[in-house]
């Protein structure tokens, strides 16, 4: 294991411990690598106009809903994959994949009962409570509402009758294209539009799960949603769509999860995820992002081309996206706010994590179009091994943005020579009244800060653990209790070694 | 799957491929037919879309035969001047320096449209070398005289280890639209220490297109300042590359923006070896339906351990209608290093309007001397007195609305 040639300068102050221990990372670390033989139905490989076809008969869709697909993949013919993100990946060939996979089980199950065991007991294994009663019982627990959503469908989801006690809809997304035609229409592509982006119109077209969050007027969500995005089968694609709309004076806290299996091929996520605040409606949206990030060689790992986007279209409504960024060989994600209302907020908290070969590049977008509208970006990315991280972000105030007010503060750690840390701010004023601030800093742990913990009998990795947790939080704040626990560990299994 | 769409070139374009190809520049001809001018998708032009800013080009220039007052005038400077890409005659040079001329363009190559134009279209570069610490000012007059035209010319300066100079350049000009593209390639000598004042005062109605190269041997002291107070449209590019440990560099620049008128500049700053610094401080003032832009770029690469590097931008509006666009970028591979970037925006401080006012100070002077203080820092490091008073000079012009 000890192989120091592909390292090219070996500061004096590293010892050879933390070497090796740097060189073991990711694969041993990833501990959601494993595979679950659950038998699969899957769609023909390859991209067509069949493949959206089949996927919207598996889906049982309406009409309305295959003409919008068709019309997607149209345009999607039309468009080039962008090149302007700061990551090398290999081009990726559509046809070589599946858009469809779904465990084979009893359509439709009435219960958790009925779902297959395997399913059940993977998601325990993913530590995601699906059994109700189970989480009822613990007392300690916070009540958390799950949509399971394995490859291409969703599973099950949790607690439905709570919460349509209060009128509130949760359930996946190809349900409620069924059920709930006239939201789904009236919502859907309404903040990304269908051709957005490239992989936006793919998604488009592809799609075949996702979640579908309604909160009616003045509810304020008596639990935290949350969806648990897993990629199982071998070569395919997840596409999924999650659509969260908050009515006028609604509150709703939502998050996301995601794993997959270790696999030394490159698999396609791309997902789309709309939100949309009316009238003083508040939607925190929180995310752990755990995807196989590769091997130490940076073979295999998911791609995470993710679009997100928000929409404060009511008065004084907000938004808040917080993500943990620790998976994926390559993640290309910038959710964002567009700050319709007067008075809305948006904000961004992110701490994203790089190790091994990851190339990160994600960041998020401030569009001040209403008046008195404020924004605020915290975002804290900490680079070691090769992997490349980047903040790119845009904050821009319209014409109209009267009083548009933001402030950025983007910090970079770096541990080790060999990766790299980048910041990319796109800050753009339009009008004399709006106020940006912005402030950007790279460094390295200090040799003060070290010296101090150390010298109070922290070892090393410890003291690394220590400052870094320190480091990134002011986003862990952000994060909802159950979530903080999780990522705190998380951060030290993605750093474990990487002292330098 | 990709497909590259063919590029619709415009007049503009159609006349740069001709001139190119006139002046025998084959493959820069072929390199403009294949990708024209830069548009908003080509990132290091993302707010400066030469292909929509850039409607039509004058034919290339020829040797002037009148020239227009002096826009700046130095006192007690040694003076050069390049009218229309042609380097005049000049007096007798001050001790140290060594006048020259060298064919053709001056600056590194590197994928850059204005670029690749100078070195195909520069027929002739100014050559200066400093073999010691020059006292007077060395002031460059380059100008665009007469009919409206296209030109390109260049300047190569070298500082000798241990030399010292201040240099001023000044670009301006007769009051037709020129379009000018100029290029500066200056190195600095190991502990050379340089001042070098670029300031444009062209005409509105012209383009001012300038690159700057530079390049900093071991302990050299560089401070550049970029001022731009004249053409409609313009860019201004730094390209700056540390080459020596302990060289230090403040790279600085004024971007005054009056109403109509799109400035841009933009910096591309390298560390490429271990313990060098620098300290980026760039202030925008926007009037009118203006556009002003700063795009900075500072990368540290890998070697270049114990980089200390400040960037700084800050944008005033002093209108509604005005847009400040920046874009301060950090590249960073090395992880011993201490690199920070900021960047604000914001209007006149109310407070500091009132204080003064209630004073008794009128609104318009009131807003001048708060504009004054915000310029400061750039102008005040500027030791030659003269020199100083001249280019106060210029900011008090602009705000004047000159």
């Amino acid at each position: 294991m000890a192989d120091y040639d592909h390292i090219p300068t070996l500061k004096e102050n590293i010892d050879r411990a933390t070497v090796d221990s740097v060189l073991s990372l990711d694969v041993d670390k990833y501990k959601y690598g494993f595979e679950t033989d659950i038998e699969s139905d899957m769609a023909p490989k390859g991209l067509s106009e069949d493949t959206v076809r089949f996927i919207s008969a598996k889906k049982n869709e309406p009409e309305w809903m295959l003409e919008w697909r068709l019309d997607a993949y149209k345009r999607f013919l039309t468009l080039t994959e962008p090149t302007w993100a700061k990551v090398h990946y290999p081009q990726i060939d559509l046809q070589d994949m599946y858009y469809y996979a779904a465990p084979k089980s009893t359509p439709a199950p009435k219960s958790l009962d009925e779902v297959d065991p395997a399913l059940i007991a993977m998601y325990d294994k993913l530590g995601v409570p699906l059994r109700e009663r189970e989480i009822l019982a613990g007392v300690e627990r916070p009540n958390v509402a799950v949509d399971a959503v394995m490859d291409s469908v969703s599973v099950v989801t949790t607690f439905r009758e709570e919460l349509a006690k209060v009128g509130i809809i949760f359930c996946s997304i190809a349900e409620a294209i069924r059920e709930h035609p006239d939201l789904v229409r009236k919502y859907l592509a309404s903040v990304v539009p269908v051709s957005d982006n490239y992989y936006a119109t793919l998604n488009s077209a592809v799609f075949t799960d996702g979640s579908f969050v309604y909160i009616p007027k003045g509810v304020r969500c008596p639990m935290e949603l949350s969806t648990y995005f897993r990629i199982n089968e071998k070569k395919t694609g997840q596409f999924e769509r999650t659509l969260i709309i908050a009515e006028a004076d609604s509150y709703v806290s939502y998050l996301e999860g995601c794993t997959a299996p270790m696999r030394d091929e490159n698999q396609l996520h791309a997902a789309v995820v709309e939100l949309v605040a009316l009238d003083n409606a508040e939607i925190k949206y929180s995310t752990v992002q755990n995807w196989y990030p590769g091997d130490k060689d940076g073979k295999g790992g998911i791609y995470n081309f993710v679009t997100k986007r928000g929409d404060c279209r009511g008065a004084n409504s907000k938004i808040s996206w917080t993500q943990v960024e620790t998976g994926s060989a390559i993640t290309w994600k910038y959710p964002s706010c567009i700050l319709r209302g007067d008075g809305s907020r948006g904000e961004f908290y992110s701490i994203a994590i790089s190790n091994g070969h990851q190339q990160v590049d994600s960041g998020t977008k401030m569009i001040h179009l209403g008046k008195n509208t404020s924004s605020r970006i915290i975002s804290k990315g900490i680079a070691a091994g090769f992997s490349d991280n980047t903040y790119r972000g845009q904050v821009s105030a319209h014409a109209k943005a009267k009083n548009a007010r933001n402030f950025t503060q983007c910090d970079s750690l770096l541990i080790g020579d060999t990766c790299g840390a980048h910041t990319v701010p796109y800050i753009e004023s339009r009008n004399g009244s709006a106020v940006f601030e912005h402030e950007a800093t790279t460094s390295k742990i200090s040799d003060d800060q070290m010296f101090y913990c150390q010298q109070r009998g922290l070892n090393e990795e410890e003291a690394v653990a220590l400052i870094v947790n320190g480091f990134v939080r002011d986003v862990l704040q952000h994060l909802p209790m159950e979530f903080m626990v999780e990522t705190q560990k998380l951060i030290a299994i993605s750093l474990e070694g990487s002292v330098g | 799957m990709r497909q590259t769409m063919p590029v619709r070139l415009g007049p503009a374009e159609d006349t740069l491929i001709a001139q190119l190809t006139s002046v025998g520049a084959s493959a820069e001809a072929d390199r403009m037919t294949v990708a024209g001018l830069p548009t908003r998708r080509v990132e290091s032009y993302h707010y400066t879309d030469l292909k929509t800013l850039l409607k039509t080009v004058p034919p290339l220039a020829t040797p002037a035969n009148q020239a227009s007052a002096p826009a700046l005038r130095v006192a007690g400077a040694y003076q050069l001047m390049i009218a229309n890409g042609v380097v005049q005659g000049a007096s007798t040079a001050p001790a140290g320096v060594i006048v020259g001329k060298s064919a053709g363009g001056v600056l590194t190559s590197r994928d850059d449209v204005l670029v690749h134009l100078n070195g195909a279209l520069a027929r002739e570069a100014l050559t200066l070398t400093l073999e010691s610490s020059v006292d007077p000012v060395i002031q460059i007059d380059r100008r665009c005289e007469g009919d409206a035209a296209h030109v390109a010319d260049a300047v190569k300066i070298f500082v000798a280890d241990n030399g010292s100079a201040v240099i001023l350049e000044t670009f301006s000009g007769s009051d037709a639209a020129h379009v000018g593209n100029h290029a500066t390639y200056l190195a600095l000598g190991k502990n050379a220490v340089v001042t070098h004042i670029t300031v444009d005062l062209s005409a509105k109605a012209s383009s001012h297109f300038a690159s700057n190269e530079y390049s900093l041997a071991e302990g050299a002291k560089l401070r550049t300042v970029t001022i731009h107070a004249g053409a409609g449209l313009s860019r201004s590019q730094v390209f700056a590359r540390f080459v020596g440990a302990g060289a230090h560099a403040d790279f600085t620049g004024l971007n005054l923006v009056a109403d109509g008128q799109h400035n841009d500049i933009t910096i591309d700053i390298r560390h490429g070896v271990a313990h060098t610094t620098s300290q980026e401080m760039y202030k925008q003032i926007a009037r009118g339906r203006s556009k002003a832009v700063f795009q900075g770029k500072i990368v540290v690469e890998r070697d270049a351990q114990k980089t200390d590097a400040k960037m700084m931008m800050q944008g005033l509006m002093l209108s509604d209608e005005a847009e400040i666009l920046s874009k301060p970028e950090l590249e960073i591979y090395a992880d011993d290093v201490v690199c920070g970037h900021g960047s604000t925006c914001g209007e006149l401080d109310e407070d500091s309007m009132f204080y003064l006012m209630s004073r008794g100070i009128p609104k318009a002077e009131a807003e001048t001397m708060l504009v004054r203080g915000f310029i400061a820092e750039v102008l005040d490091p500027i030791e030659d007195e003269a020199l100083n008073e001249a280019l106060n000079g210029i900011v008090d012009g602009w705000l004047l609305g000159k």
